[in-house]
C-alpha cells in the first residue's frame, strides 16, 4: 500500500506504518459483523442481503473517492466538483446510450477519454495558475462555481425529469443468500479493477513515478525536468476519468436528475478523510466501510439514522485518528 | 481597496436596476393582471418544478386567448414566474417578490415545507394563495383565510388508499388481510403512512412492519424491501418520490416476494408516464393510489395534447394541478369582478368549479379551511407501457390486474 500520494510527508514514513492498519481494520470490521449475526438480533439472511448491499454500494462510492483523493494529493484542490463531474459523465453515457443505441459499457469506455480531456481542459484553462501559486481557496472557489455550472447547463439541455439508461444486463445473481443485481456486481468489480490498476500506474509506471515526484516535491521535480503544469493536467484527467467510471458503472441502477451527483460528493469527503487523504487504498477501504456503516445500520437505525451513524464514523476517526486510516502521521 | 470599491458599486448598481425595475410596474393598470406561479424550476426538483410551470403558462395562455377576464373588460393574465429552488426560505422570498411585483394571487409550490412559508406570506399580505400541489395537513391548520387547497391532504390520501385497497381486493376476490409499508422519512412519508395505518387497522388489517429510508443517498432499496418482505405481507405499500420509488420497484422485483401487490399510496412514482419505460418489468402491473387527472374527460385530453406540443413533454397530474389552480382564480376574478385581493379571495372561498380537469368525485368547493372538500384519490395500475386508471369504476380505463402476479 505505498500508494499513498500524499505530498506533505515522506514516502518511507506512509510504506512503513501501513501494513499493520488495514489487517487492523478489517479485522474490527469482520468482528463488528460477526457480533451483529451473534447479537443482532436480525434475521441471519437479512444481515447477509445488507452485508451484501453495503459492500456493493461502497466499491462504487470507492470510485467516486479514488478520482477525488487524486486530485487531492497531487494537485492540493478540494475538488467540490467530484459530483457535478459524476453527473456529466452519467448523462454523457446517457446521451450515447439514447441517441446513438449504444450499449450502456461500451458507452462507459467512450466516456473515459472524453472526460479525461474534460478534466485536463479544466486544469489548464482553469486551476493551472493558482495550483502552480500554491493558492488554496482559489480553485476551490473555481469547482464549486465549475459544479454549479454543470448542473444548471445539464438542467438546460435535458430539463429537470428524472431519466434511465436502459440496455443494460438485467437479472440478478443468489449468493449466500442475499440477492444482487448483475449490475450492481459488476459496478463492484469494475470498482476494484480501477483502484488496481491506478495503483500498478502510480507504482509500476514512469508517469506514476512523475505524479510520486510532483506530488512529493513539485519543485524538486520541476527541476529534475518533470513538466509540473503538465503532469497536474494529466492527474485532474485521471480524476475525471475516475468519476466516467463510476457514472458509466451506475448508470443502470440511478435516476438521472442534474443534481444527482451532489449526493455522493459529501460521503466521497467522508471516504477520502476516512482512508487518509490521497490514498487510494485508503479510498477502497473507505468507501467499504463507509457503505457496510450505512446499510447494515439501517438494520438498527432506518431512515436517515444510518446516515447519522456514517457521519458519527467520521467524527470518531476524526478524534482518534485525524489522519485517517491510511494516512501517515503528521 | 480596489475589490472592495468594485463590489460596492456593482451592489450600488444592482439595487438601483432593482427599484427601477420595481417602480416600472406600479403604473399597471387593470387590462393586465398578474398571478404569481412559485415552483422548483432549479436543484433536484426543476423537472416537476419546470412541468408545473409550464401548466401554469398555459391555462393562462388558454385564458387570455378565450378573451381574457370578461367581467374585467378583457383584462389579460400574465404569469410571473418564481422559482422557490426547492427551498422554504427562497420560496417564502421569491412569493414576496412577485406579491411586490403586483401579483393578485399565487399558485404554487409543489414541497409541503416550501408551501408551508408561502402561505404565510399570503396570509400576511393578504393575496389568496391556490395550493397546487403540497400535501402535509398541517399547512391548513393555522387558521388562515387566503390558503386553499386543491389536491387530497396527506391524511385523505392515506384513509383513502388504505380504504381503497380494502374495496379493491375484496372486489377481486382476495381480501388483503395484512401489508409491509416501506415509506421515505419526514412529515410526507410519516403523515401518509400514519392515516393508512389507522384506516387499515380500523377495518381489520394488520400493518405488520414500517420501514423507513432517508430520502438522501438512497441508492438501493433491496435491504428495506427484503426487511418487508420478512413477516410475509399481502401487500407492500410505498410511499415515496419517483427515484426511490423506482427502487423499491426494481428490489421488489429482483426478491419476488411471495405478495398479493405492490401498492403505491400518494406515491411520487408509480404513475408518473416515464415509470412504465424505465422500471420495465419492474413496474409492470404496480397499483398507485393517487389523485390523477380525469384520464376520461375528453377536455383534459386536449389540454394534455397541446401541453406535449408546445412543452415537448407529457404534462404529469402535477402539472395539470397548476393548470387548474390559475382556472381557478380565473373564475374567482370572473365571478367577483375585481382584482381587490378580499373580494377575490372570498370568490375562491365560495367557488364551485363544476368540471375538475382531476379525477374527483365532484365539483372543487373549498371548506373553511381552504380544503377541496371533494377531492379524492383513485388506483391507477402499469399495464405495459401505459398507466392505466383502474378504481373506482365510475374513472377507470382498465380492468384491474389483482393480485398481480398472475
Amino acid at each position: 500500500m505505498s500508494d499513498t500520494v500524499t505530498g506533505s510527508q515522506t514516502r518511507t514514513e506512509g510504506r512503513l506504518r501501513v501494513p499493520a492498519l488495514p489487517l487492523g481494520v478489517t479485522l474490527a470490521v469482520v468482528v463488528a459483523l460477526v457480533g451483529v449475526y451473534v447479537f443482532g438480533q436480525r434475521e441471519a439472511g437479512l444481515v447477509t442481503q445488507s452485508i451484501a448491499t453495503g459492500l456493493l454500494l461502497g466499491g462504487v462510492y470507492a470510485l467516486v473517492s479514488v478520482g477525488l483523493t487524486l486530485i487531492f494529493g497531487v494537485l492540493g484542490i478540494v475538488n467540490f466538483a467530484q459530483g457535478a463531474m459524476l453527473t456529466l459523465a452519467l448523462y454523457l453515457v446517457y446521451t450515447m446510450t439514447s441517441s446513438w443505441g449504444l450499449p450502456v459499457y461500451v458507452a462507459t469506455l467512450i466516456a473515459i477519454p472524453v472526460m479525461y480531456l474534460f478534466g485536463v481542459l479544466v486544469q489548464t484553462t482553469l486551476l493551472n495558475k493558482l495550483t502552480l501559486a500554491g493558492s488554496h481557496e482559489g480553485p476551490m472557489l473555481i469547482t464549486l462555481g465549475l459544479s454549479l455550472l454543470i448542473a444548471n447547463v445539464l438542467l438546460m439541455i435535458y430539463g429537470g425529469r428524472p431519466l434511465k439508461v436502459g440496455g443494460s444486463v438485467d437479472g440478478s445473481i443468489h449468493l449466500f443468500g442475499a440477492i444482487a443485481s448483475y449490475e450492481r456486481v459488476i459496478a463492484f468489480v469494475g470498482a476494484l479493477l480501477v483502484a488496481l490498476l491506478l495503483t500498478v500506474i502510480l507504482r509500476k509506471t514512469s508517469f506514476g513515478m512523475s505524479i510520486r515526484a510532483v506530488s512529493a516535491n513539485a519543485q524538486g521535480a520541476s527541476l529534475v525536468g518533470v513538466d509540473v503544469s503538465r503532469i497536474y493536467g494529466m492527474t485532474f484527467g485521471i480524476g475525471s476519468a475516475c468519476v466516467a467510471v463510476a457514472g458509466g458503472l451506475m448508470a443502470p441502477f440511478l435516476s438521472l436528475t442534474p443534481s444527482v451527483g451532489e449526493q455522493f460528493t459529501i460521503l466521497a469527503f467522508v471516504i477520502v478523510v476516512l482512508g487518509g487523504l490521497g490514498s487510494v487504498g485508503g479510498a477502497m477501504v473507505g468507501g467499504l466501510v463507509i457503505g457496510l456503516v450505512q446499510t447494515v445500520g439501517a438494520l438498527y437505525l432506518p431512515g436517515t439514522g444510518s446516515l447519522i451513524l456514517v457521519f458519527a464514523v467520521f467524527v470518531c476517526v476524526l478524534f482518534f485518528r485525524p489522519q485517517g486510516i491510511f494516512g501517515a502521521k503528521p | 481597496m480596489k475589490k472592495l470599491t468594485l463590489i460596492t458599486t456593482l451592489a450600488a448598481g444592482s439595487l438601483a436596476l432593482a427599484a427601477c425595475g420595481g417602480s416600472s410596474d406600479d403604473g399597471s393598470s387593470t387590462d393586465e393582471i398578474m398571478i404569481g406561479s412559485v415552483h422548483p424550476l432549479t436543484g433536484a426538483l426543476a423537472g416537476v418544478g419546470a412541468l408545473m410551470n409550464d401548466g401554469a403558462k398555459l391555462a393562462v395562455d388558454d385564458i387570455n386567448a378565450d378573451g381574457g377576464i370578461e367581467a374585467l373588460d378583457g383584462a389579460q393574465l400574465t404569469l410571473g414566474e418564481g422559482d422557490s429552488k426547492g427551498a422554504a426560505d427562497t420560496g417564502q422570498s421569491e412569493a414576496q417578490r412577485l406579491i411586490g411585483d403586483g401579483a393578485v394571487a399565487l399558485v404554487g409550490t409543489y414541497q409541503s415545507d416550501v408551501t408551508t412559508n408561502v402561505a404565510a406570506v399570503a396570509e400576511r399580505s393578504k393575496v389568496p394563495l391556490v395550493i397546487d400541489v403540497a400535501v402535509d395537513d398541517s399547512i391548513l391548520e393555522q387558521g388562515y383565510q387566503y390558503s386553499f387547497r386543491i389536491q387530497p391532504n396527506a391524511t385523505s390520501m392515506g384513509t383513502d388508499g388504505a380504504n381503497d385497497l380494502i374495496e379493491m381486493s375484496e372486489a377481486a376476490g382476495k381480501p388483503v388481510e395484512s401489508v409491509s409499508y416501506i415509506h421515505i422519512e419526514g412529515a410526507f412519508g410519516q403523515s401518509v403512512f400514519d392515516a393508512f395505518k389507522a384506516e387499515a387497522e380500523a377495518q381489520g388489517v394488520q400493518v405488520l412492519k414500517e420501514v423507513t429510508y432517508a430520502g438522501t443517498n438512497f441508492t438501493d432499496a433491496t435491504t428495506q424491501v427484503r426487511e418487508a418482505a420478512s413477516v410475509n405481507p399481502d401487500v407492500i405499500v410505498a410511499t415515496g418520490y419517483y427515484p426511490d420509488s423506482l427502487l423499491v420497484a426494481q428490489a421488489v422485483n429482483a426478491l419476488q416476494p411471495d405478495i398479493d401487490a405492490l401498492y403505491g399510496v400518494a406515491n411520487g412514482g408509480f404513475d408518473d408516464s416515464a415509470f412504465p419505460g424505465d422500471a420495465g418489468a419492474a413496474g409492470q402491473n404496480v397499483l398507485s393510489a393517487n389523485y390523477h387527472y380525469g384520464a376520461t374527460n375528453d377536455e383534459v385530453a386536449d389540454i394534455r395534447q397541446r401541453f406535449q406540443e408546445e412543452f415537448g413533454k407529457p404534462m404529469e397530474t402535477a402539472s395539470v394541478l397548476a393548470y387548474q389552480s390559475v382556472r381557478v382564480i380565473a373564475q374567482a376574478l370572473e365571478e367577483s369582478g375585481s382584482t381587490d385581493p378580499e373580494e377575490l379571495r372570498n370568490a375562491i372561498a365560495d367557488i364551485e368549479v363544476d368540471d375538475p380537469l382531476l379525477a374527483f368525485d365532484g365539483p372543487i368547493t373549498f371548506d373553511e379551511t381552504g380544503q377541496n372538500e371533494n377531492a379524492t384519490v383513485i388506483v391507477m395500475q402499469i399495464q405495459g407501457d401505459a398507466v392505466e386508471q383502474v378504481f373506482p369504476e365510475d374513472f377507470a380505463t382498465s380492468d384491474v390486474v389483482y393480485p398481480t402476479n398472475q
